[in-house]
């Protein structure tokens, strides 16, 4: 390790290994480290069973077999799912990091409303036969889908302007009631409070659109998920940034971070220093450059049967909308089992998720964990939430935010393309990410 | 559109410098590269031969030097077929890591994957520090198939993933290992946009 590198990358949560894989395939000298022995960081999915109870510090159960054969469990830590016409799904396909991964599309997507769990329409023929709505509520709603599926930008009718028009002023308009108005703006927009309703509807209706176009791509929800766990997304890009040269070192504890006239000069491990000039890694390798802006908390729970009221599904998603539930931010519950290869046959892994607003954060979860039925095993982390204090131009420390409460991997893709471009003062390029060594081809 | 009956994956692990990026190369490719340090570059190759007048796939993966710092990745051995655990004939050190190298497959590798243990080099027998027996020994207590091969004699490699891909092959035929019975979701997008760029 005692060499100069371009980059020096800290921590391999999936934000960290996009950038690595990137800054690699650009051609640039990448060491990354990891002070765990295993990839992945706070993005990691752990394996086996013993080890999700190692990391929270609980004693496993001994002389039972029923959870089956522990190294057939793949338990994330931060529950998401991907949209299929996402940011994430773009990179992957640009970059070939497909090649490493198995997707499967995620079953349902339902959503919380009146003290029951309904599935989301998200078309127009969904939308008539739905439970959600009533007779008159399903006529608005239809002529709404209609409007976004037809939205174009450059012909703009309806005296709508994307940029001043509110996204209140545009439910109003399609006469939405309050009820459809919740859902639509927590379960197909994605939002986690109601701010966005004071806001230009530009953004409301692009998010309802790469709803939609993600659901029309494979039909059951708008989500994918990775077989063996979400663990295998940075995993894929650190093996990208390998083929590209990228040295590889787990297990290594950084003992400092070497600075010289406040510009990095190398990172320190074990007693010997790799030089570098731009450090790029996760809050927690910067505990002194990083500020908290929040808490999340989050409940992993093992079950034994399907979740009530979702057909049954081997995976899905169920957003409670703060409304419903007198809060300030959705609680989401994602559920996955064998069928994505997590867990061994007949078991299931909740996680149920929220941004922290009161000083009893377990609690907060409550109206998610309801939801589940019996749980045999439930491990509850409030985790805090940091920022860089500064954009890292000035001292080349490019220091990522962390996992946000959302339930898909948009925001996780704006810090990348940011700090991306905070780095290397360039747009990520997609074009040159593509993988065409010649290696790959047919010989014969 | 592709025109094969079966697609298997191949994996190589063992400690740098065995020679598993020679075995790849040789057997794809016809060729040994001398002198070439760590793997840069190499994701993984691709060779077509016909097994009872069927055309049979391998894809044949390479470490991308992650062996160097014990820092492979768990989704490498996920869906693998086949492993090829590659010790040096002239190293007794990569010998001796073998067992680490089993503890990884056992604990990430499917239970029906099958593995085949090689001893490479044996061109250099004068500088030999593991001798055939040792080798077969260690292969015969783990229930794998052992060979010893040269990357740069050409000696053994055909048979080594002939052999291989003759054996998946019965497997699927006999339904033992299931066949690409998943949606490839995702995938086949990246199939077409890479056909595109010819």
């Amino acid at each position: 390790m005692d060499e100069s590198y371009d980059v020096i990358v800290l921590g391999t949560g999936l934000k960290e290994s996009v950038l690595s894989g990137l800054m690699s395939v650009n051609g640039k000298k990448v060491l990354h480290l990891d002070q765990n022995k295993y990839y992945g960081g706070e993005s990691a999915s752990l394996t086996p069973l013993k080890d999700v109870y190692t990391y929270f510090t609980k004693e496993m159960p001994g002389g039972d077999d029923s959870m089956g054969r522990g190294r057939d469990w793949n338990v994330d830590l931060i529950p998401k799912f991907l949209m299929a016409t996402g940011k994430l799904v773009n990179i992957l396909i640009n970059s070939g990091v497909t090649r490493y991964l198995e997707f499967k599309s995620v079953e349902g997507s339902y959503v919380f409303k009146d003290g029951k769990v309904h599935k989301v329409p998200a078309t127009e023929t969904e939308a008539l036969t739905s439970s959600l709505l009533s007779l008159g509520e399903k006529n608005s709603f239809r002529g709404f889908l209609k409007y976004i599926a037809e939205f174009n930008p450059e012909d703009l009718k309806d005296e709508v302007d994307p940029e001043t028009t509110t996204a209140q002023e545009l439910y109003d308009k399609f006469g939405l009631s309050k009820s459809t108005v919740d859902f639509t703006g927590h379960a197909l927009g994605l939002y986690r409070d109601d701010s966005y309703l004071a806001q230009p509807c530009g953004k409301t209706i692009r998010r309802i659109k790469l709803y939609s176009e993600s659901l029309a791509r494979y039909g059951k929800s708008p989500y994918l998920y990775p077989m063996y766990g979400l663990g295998e997304l940075p995993q894929g890009f650190a093996r990208l940034s390998a083929i590209y040269g990228g040295t590889y070192m787990l297990d290594k504890p950084i003992d400092e971070i070497t600075m010289e006239d406040g510009k990095v000069t190398g990172v320190k491990s074990g007693g010997e220093v790799a030089k570098c000039s731009m450090v790029i890694g996760d809050p927690k390798y910067f505990p002194d450059r990083v500020k908290k802006v929040g808490q999340v908390v989050r409940a992993i729970c093992l079950l034994n049967h399907s979740v009530p009221n979702t057909s049954d599904a081997a995976s899905c998603q169920i957003i409670i909308p703060q409304g419903q539930v007198n809060r300030k931010s959705d609680i989401y519950v994602l559920i996955v089992s064998h069928a994505h290869h997590v867990a061994t046959k007949g078991h299931y892994i909740a996680l149920v998720a929220t941004t922290v607003e009161t000083g009893e954060p377990e609690d907060e979860l409550k109206p998610g964990l309801d939801l589940l039925g019996p749980i045999v095993e439930k491990f509850v982390s409030v985790s805090d939430m940091y920022e860089p204090n500064d954009d890292g131009k000035e001292n080349q420390l490019f220091i990522s935010s962390s996992y946000d409460a959302t339930t898909h991997f948009e925001t996780v893709l704006d810090d990348i393309q940011d700090i991306y471009l905070r780095a290397t003062g360039e747009a990520i390029d997609f074009s040159k990410v593509q993988h065409d060594l010649e290696a790959n081809k047919d010989s014969q | 559109m592709e025109d094969y009956k079966y697609l298997f994956k191949v994996v190589l692990i063992g400690n740098a410098g065995v020679g598993k990026t020679c075995l790849v190369r040789r057997f794809t490719q016809g060729l040994f590269p001398p002198g070439q340090g760590a793997t840069i570059g190499v994701d993984f190759m691709i060779k077509t031969i016909e097994i009872g007048g069927e055309k049979v796939k391998l894809q044949i993966w390479d470490t991308a030097g992650q062996e160097r710092f014990r820092s492979i990745t768990q989704s490498y051995y996920h869906s693998a077929d086949a492993l090829v655990l590659v010790f040096d004939v002239t190293s007794k050190e990569s010998f001796n890591a073998l067992p680490s190298w089993l503890r990884e497959v056992e604990q990430y590798a499917s239970p029906k994957v099958i593995s085949v243990l090689v001893g490479n080099k044996i061109d250099l027998g004068k500088d030999r520090e593991v001798n055939e027996e040792d080798g077969q020994s260690f292969a015969d207590s783990h229930s794998m198939r052992f060979l010893e091969t040269s990357a740069k004699e050409s000696d053994n490699v055909d048979r080594l993933f002939l052999d291989i891909a003759v054996e998946l092959t019965n497997n699927v035929r006999n339904g033992e290992i299931r066949h690409d019975d998943h949606e490839d979701i995702i995938k086949d997008t990246t199939s077409v946009s890479t056909c595109c760029k010819g």
